[in-house]
């Protein structure tokens, strides 16, 4: 069977400004698309990059024009990873509030990360909290 | 109703219909306007609710999500009911992950959400 696939890979430091984040996201959409990646994990890692770069950018790096955002991205036909480092001070995503509850449905935080870790399939932070990497199969991806 | 950016806005019977102007809610700057144009909805009195029509909208950032519940509580606040409708599954399936679905009253479609107010 002819592969299409191609792999394609990313690794570059971008500034804690929130429009850099829509680039990278419509990089990353573009290269899932020409993958051949259906519209379903095309959301879901759409979703899950979305809110990992922007908190990376917001509460990693409070927008700093002196902090960056190191981004590693690979994307091929039948896997998608990336890593996504601040240089903020960490946290530890254990302690995040969980949003679903009651009491915190109507409050700011917590969301992001609890959308991070429902759409893709593995979630690793590292101790300090400050880094994560994402991994993704295609679900759609013929064996 | 005129001047807004990132939303669309008519009145009928007696709703305030909302669509978005963008297919993929995710700019940050955007998303600030938005939750301005939305919160200037809700001093409208010749209407009963707000009618979210979510039709063409394939992206709903966590951030916008979050102008959505400040809208919802401005809106009881002032005797608003808001509805979300038109929503894609993949959109849908985010106010269910959230458990938000507890907190918005979402419809099939704009007539229903119209019916339901």
């Amino acid at each position: 069977m002819e592969s299409t696939t191609q792999h394609w890979r990313y690794d570059d430091h971008i500034p804690s400004e929130p429009d850099c984040c829509a680039t990278i996201v419509g990089m990353v959409l573009e290269q899932l698309e020409k993958n051949g990646w259906g519209n379903k994990d095309t959301f879901g890692i759409h979703m899950a990059m979305e809110e990992a770069v922007m908190n990376a950018i917001d509460h990693g790096n409070n927008r700093s024009p002196d902090k960056t955002v190191h981004l590693v991205i690979e994307i091929c036909g039948d896997r998608f990873y990336s890593k996504i480092t601040d240089q903020g001070e960490g946290f530890d995503p254990a302690k995040v509030p969980d949003p679903t509850q009651e009491e915190n449905l109507e409050k700011d935080c917590g969301r992001g990360v609890m959308l991070i870790r429902n759409f893709v399939d593995i979630v690793l932070y590292n101790d300090k909290g400050n880094s994560l990497e994402l991994t993704k199969q295609n679900s759609e991806a013929k064996a | 109703m005129s001047g807004f950016e990132c939303i669309a806005t008519e009145v009928l019977e007696n709703a305030t219909i909302v669509k978005f102007v963008d297919q993929r809610v995710m700019n940050p700057a955007r998303i600030e306007s938005l939750g301005r144009e939305l919160l200037s909805l809700v001093d409208a009195t010749s209407v009963t609710g707000i009618v979210l029509n979510f039709e063409g909208v394939s992206f709903f950032s966590s951030a916008a999500i979050n102008k959505l519940i400040k809208l919802e509580s401005e809106s009881k606040k002032n005797g608003l009911q808001l509805r979300l409708s038109n929503l894609r599954p993949e959109v849908r399936d985010l106010f269910s992950y959230t458990n938000l679905d507890s907190l918005f009253q979402i419809k099939d479609n704009q007539i229903e959400a119209i019916e339901s107010l």
